[in-house]
């Protein structure tokens, strides 16, 4: 009966392919018996049939039963931290876009109206590529298992009570959260607005305009690695939340997202199309400093050497970071 | 809540953990899933064959049953049998069963001479 195989399709559809025949055999058989004793010799109707399968039950339900375990995208465990990232996530995706779009109103304020539609068009495209990102990262986080027992946590010791307040291996919930909410600004303003890096001029009143550092284009292309990397980083804060305290394994995670920013800055500004080629003439163009040659001359200085600059500088902060975390290294490596 | 809910479900909680050592019990000969319903149904106890037949696989996984294919018979059916494993688990919990009931007994039978009835 047609009823039948739907209905015992609905339930192995869902379960593994290797166990689907046979467990449809073993259905059809069920099936069979329980009618059979239902009508006791007589002959089988289709009421019969559809009232046995009423009895089954809900198909998902037994396949549930098969599979022994419900399936989640993020199970229940994770979810509570998954909705707390996610809040962060979209909080910080509307500040960015809102600084940005204030930003540009204040510039050119007669574009308003065109603002005001980029603006909303990119924090709903924000909130759904945060929301995805989010998602995405929080599925392969349970996918693959890191959890407490992955994080190096499994077997219970005395060490690994609450710590007391000094002890330098719990983490301050506000580090990731500062972290994650100032990566997705960055994110968004470098995915969305990387025109608005740049030397701010004001021609008269009313106008405004910042002449970027930045070639738009060349930037661009260096996108998906940023977002590889930020993502990365992003990752590095959500396993902070759950685990709540330092491991070896948070932090040799920690050093390898420090050393690849480091590698994605060199990859980068060691490019020298990175930068506005008509970065100086756009400057010697503006009224401010047109016939100040001295000045010229000293942003000329500056800007050609904006490029070991910049990576000096980004050299030097992840430097400090990638020493604090070593330091950090070994004070849980002596308490562990 | 209604007081006969709450009964049922603190009853069929109970009954839940009690069903593997039933189904255990009547596999010492081969048998398959409707079989085992209609005898444990005959002895008083109710398993829905949606929850057998899940069940019956995952103790095969466990390693706590042995089955096989009938194709003789009119239909095809899968028969489950105790594996040596199984027979030495089946006794284990048989051991812990008694256990638990004497403790439970002296329990019960303890709270009534307290004089709580």
């Amino acid at each position: 009966m047609e009823v039948v195989k739907r209905y015992i399709h609905a339930v192995t559809q869902k379960l593994p392919e290797q166990q689907r025949a046979d467990i449809e055999k073993e259905l059809y058989g069920l099936i069979e018996d329980m009618v059979e004793e239902r009508v006791q010799g007589g002959e089988i109707t289709q009421n019969d049939v559809e009232e046995v399968l009423l009895e089954l039950g809900n198909p998902s339900d037994l396949a549930d039963k098969y599979r022994g375990s419900k399936r989640y995208l993020i199970g229940p465990e994770l979810f509570p931290t998954y909705l707390f990232v996610l809040k962060i996530a979209l909080a910080a995706i509307a500040i960015a876009t809102t600084v940005a779009f204030v930003i540009e109103t204040l510039l050119d304020p007669a574009q308003i109206q065109s603002e005001l539609t980029s603006y909303i068009s990119s924090i709903i495209s924000g909130f759904f590529q945060g929301f995805a990102w989010v998602t995405i990262i929080f599925f392969l986080v349970d996918y693959k298992g890191i959890n407490k027992s992955k994080l190096g946590m499994d077997s219970w010791k005395l060490s690994d009570l609450p710590p007391l307040p000094n002890q330098q291996a719990r983490i301050k919930m506000s580090e990731p959260i500062v972290s994650i909410t100032f990566t997705i600004i960055l994110l968004v303003l470098l995915t969305f607005s990387i025109d608005l890096f740049g030397v701010s001029f004001t021609r008269d009143i009313s106008i405004r305009t910042i002449i970027p550092i930045f070639d738009g284009e060349v930037f661009h292309r260096f996108l998906p690695f940023i977002w590889i990397v930020f993502a990365i980083s992003i990752l590095s804060d959500i396993m902070k939340i759950i685990a709540g305290r330092w491991s070896i394994k948070l932090i040799t995670f920690d050093i390898v997202a420090i050393v690849l920013h480091f590698v994605l800055a060199v990859f980068m500004f060691a490019d020298s199309s990175i930068w506005n080629p008509h970065f100086m003439q756009l400057i010697a163009e503006t009224d401010l400093i047109l016939n100040d040659s001295d000045a010229l001359q000293t942003i000329q200085t500056v800007w050609s050497y904006a490029t070991q600059g910049i990576l000096s500088i980004i050299g030097v902060i992840l430097g400090i970071q990638l020493i604090t975390t070593i330091i950090k290294y070994f004070k849980i490596r002596d308490f562990s | 809540m209604d007081i006969k809910e709450t009964i049922n479900g603190l009853t069929q909680e109970m009954r839940r953990g009690t069903i593997i050592i039933g189904v255990l019990s009547q596999l010492s000969e081969p048998q398959y899933g409707y079989s085992l319903v209609s005898i444990l149904e005959e002895k008083g106890i109710n398993i829905d064959p949606g929850t057998m037949y899940p069940l019956l696989r995952r103790l095969e996984k466990q390693e706590l049953l042995e089955s096989k294919w009938d194709t003789n018979e009119t239909r095809p059916r899968k028969y489950y049998m105790l594996s040596p494993t199984g027979k030495e688990v089946y006794r284990q919990l048989c051991l812990e069963w008694q256990m638990m009931t004497v403790s439970l007994d002296s329990l019960i039978r303890g709270g009534t001479d307290d004089g709580s009835s």
